[in-house]
């Protein structure tokens, strides 16, 4: 619900509630009103009656359009005192309508006579002054309820302007750019608030993103060279006139600085995954790609005498960035040609729904929940460093694919569903919209 | 081969410039832009070997300098930094390849010796050694005028060694310039034991001399004095 219509409902809730506890209030006030007026002119028309008879004149049944009466009476009543009473009288049966009658009894005592005076008047019954509110409540309303929802919208499209405004500018904010949020600017004290708040927020956020950018590059730049140089003493070590013992521990040094400078580019490439460095809004044609990786296996697969079976599809097209596809596929394949047994097999089949990569290979010896976190592995004895399918896994995440893995009947199985990048695609357009409309109003 | 060394460290422009100089080449070390300019202008090179990252600025200043300057020598590019953007960047500037730290001192050879042939020896794609000879363009190996039934993958391998002749090769390295990054990936190095099986089996049954030998602990030389 869009924040002018809730403000509106709540403004008509507080009118429809305020409305009839009004209106009982200006009824009861305007008949007590008119009540007020006729007594006091009924007391006027006994005191005129009371002058009359002082000067000895014989009242008529009427004075001045109230029908009166005189009595006289016994002494004992105080002078000035009225007796107001009210009746509803039914005029003439046949027209059902009530009249309601207000008289007013004074007494009053001439020459030593005591009379009563009894005028009496019909005024407006409350039903006729009911249905004249009526009207006039229901044309309040229904004016006050137009105006209410017109010019509410075209109030937040000023008033609220700057904060959609600031919500749109949140929705296209991408770290990537590095580019500061310039937020629109606003009289409204909350939303000077709000914008302050956020521009201070994505202001560190950009600076983060830079400085981990950034710490990622010089950690790479700072660890590569000193690798590089170990690595090149060690190979002209090798050259030099070296005995058996010596060659042993060259190439046990080798293979650490090896692991060494693989951990070092794992990491690299999973922070730079973390990073979104590698967003795409192109397709790329994995059919090709995973075809293109089994090819370059072919000669390892043949190696170790494994049988490779393909079951590619042609023309599957899927969101990813052309390097996180490589990566993907060559860290699945060479996952299951090291994880596999001599004269084992490798299933590799491809669809629109999801990739399959299946092979035979000993049963997982630890947890296969943790098997996608960093330096957890099936088994400690391969020389792997336990860290490519987490970056699979990243690269997963990152595209909203699901990634599965699953031990059946000897076999490893490692399945990537694409679907779910079209369910979160929709998701956002969604939102998209929402935001659209919103901005509109 | 006159080759211009552009690194600021120390330690790794001497391995590099040692190992350049056992190979015949000339090689003079340059360790920050200025100086390297200064060298550009003065000399000719064949060939610089360019570090990005500079004491005094980015190595790409390098590139455009160059440009500039009209200085006719190919470049290869080392950096410690090996994302995708920044190999686009360098190669875009004018770069005949980008080599990312740590690498192999003979893949180093290797690629500098590729962008000798390509940029050169125009026309000559022929790299022969005694009765063993390559052709670059066809990927075709002859020994005595047979021609060998290679993959791609030993016609590789057999030019890395005669590329780096005389030379220890480990498993790493054939592994590196074979595999690229993938080896990253390879639980052992079983399979280059398997090229080079079949490599050295394929010469000797081509009548060709067995020059590929194996260096205890530590991988494989291919000896030119063998006859």
């Amino acid at each position: 619900m869009k924040l002018v219509d809730r403000f509106t409902l709540w403004f008509l809730g507080i009118t429809m509630l305020i409305i009839p506890v009004n209106s009982f209030i200006t009824y009861q006030s305007i008949k007590r009103e008119i009540d007020k007026a006729a007594i006091e002119r009924l007391k006027h028309v006994n005191v005129r009656v009371a002058g009359q008879i002082e000067r000895g004149e014989v009242p008529g049944e009427y004075s001045q359009g109230c029908k009166i009466k005189v009595e006289t009476t016994a002494a004992g009543h105080p002078v000035d005192v009225y007796e107001v009473t009210e009746k509803d009288v039914t005029h003439d049966p046949e027209l059902k309508d009530n009249d309601r009658k207000i008289t007013v009894a004074s007494f009053h005592t001439i020459n030593n006579k005591h009379y009563k005076i009894i005028s009496g008047d019909y005024v407006s019954r409350s039903e006729q002054i009911l249905a004249g509110l009526r009207t006039s409540i229901m044309w309040k309303l229904i004016i006050l309820i137009c105006l209410v929802v017109l010019t509410a919208r075209l109030a937040s499209r000023f008033v609220l302007a700057p904060f959609y405004g600031t919500l749109k500018k949140l929705q296209r904010f991408n770290l990537k750019l590095k580019k500061k949020l310039v937020l629109p600017p606003t009289r409204t004290k909350e939303l000077q608030e709000l914008n302050c708040f956020v521009s201070k927020m994505t202001d560190k956020a950009v600076d983060d993103y830079n400085s981990l950018k950034e710490f990622a590059e010089n950690a790479s730049h700072e660890l590569q060279t000193p690798l590089a140089i170990i690595r090149s003493k060690l190979e002209l070590l090798s050259e030099s006139d070296i005995q058996g013992e010596q060659a042993v521990l060259i190439t046990d040094m080798q293979n650490a600085v090896d692991k060494l400078t693989r951990i070092n580019r794992s990491l690299i490439l999973l922070s730079r995954l973390e990073n979104n460095e590698y967003e795409t809004e192109e397709e790329v044609n994995l059919s090709h790609y995973t075809q293109e990786a089994v090819n370059a296996f072919g000669d390892l697969v043949s190696l170790k005498s494994l049988t490779l079976q393909c079951n590619i599809d042609t023309n599957v097209d899927v969101r990813l960035h052309a390097s996180l596809a490589d990566i993907l596929l060559n860290n699945l394949i060479s996952n299951a040609i090291r994880h596999n047994i001599p004269g084992g097999s490798i299933e590799v089949s491809l669809n629109r729904r999801c990739l399959v990569i299946s092979n035979t290979g000993l049963p997982p010896e630890g947890a296969t929940e943790d098997m996608f976190q960093r330096f957890k592995k099936g088994s400690q004895s391969n020389n792997s460093i336990g860290i490519g399918l987490s970056i699979v896994k990243q690269i997963c995440d990152m595209n909203s694919f699901e990634i599965r893995y699953h031990y059946t009947s000897d076999r490893h199985h490692v399945e990537v569903f694409f679907a779910g990048e079209a369910n979160s695609s929709k998701l956002l357009q969604n939102d998209e919209r929402y935001l659209q409309e919103k901005y509109q109003l | 081969m006159k080759v211009l060394l552009i690194e600021d460290n120390l330690e790794l422009a001497s391995s590099i410039s040692e190992f350049l100089a056992r190979e015949g080449y000339i090689c003079e070390v340059s360790y920050n832009i200025r100086d390297a300019q200064d060298k550009l202008i003065s000399f000719q090179y064949d060939c610089v070997l360019l570090d990005i990252m500079l004491p005094d600025g980015n190595g790409l200043q390098i590139l455009s300098f160059m440009r500039l300057e009209r200085v006719q020598s190919s470049i290869l590019i080392l950096s410690a930094k090996n994302s995708l953007d920044d190999k686009i960047a360098g190669l875009e500037e004018g770069a005949d390849d980008y080599l990312t730290k740590p690498f192999h001192l003979p893949e180093l050879h290797a690629r500098l010796r590729a962008i000798y042939r390509r940029k050169k020896l125009n026309g000559s794609n022929m790299i022969t050694f005694n009765e063993i000879s390559l052709n670059i363009d066809t990927l075709e190996a002859h020994v005595n005028g047979t021609l060998l039934d290679m993959t791609r993958k030993e016609f590789d391998l057999l030019l890395y060694f005669i590329v780096n002749k005389n030379r220890v090769l480990s498993r790493q390295s054939i592994a590196a310039h074979l595999w690229g990054d993938y080896t990253d990936n390879l639980a052992n190095f079983d399979f280059v034991y398997q090229h080079v099986k079949n490599i050295r089996k394929k010469i000797s049954a081509a009548n060709g001399t067995d020059y590929i030998g194996t260096v205890y602990g530590l991988g494989y030389k291919f000896n030119t004095s063998k006859q």
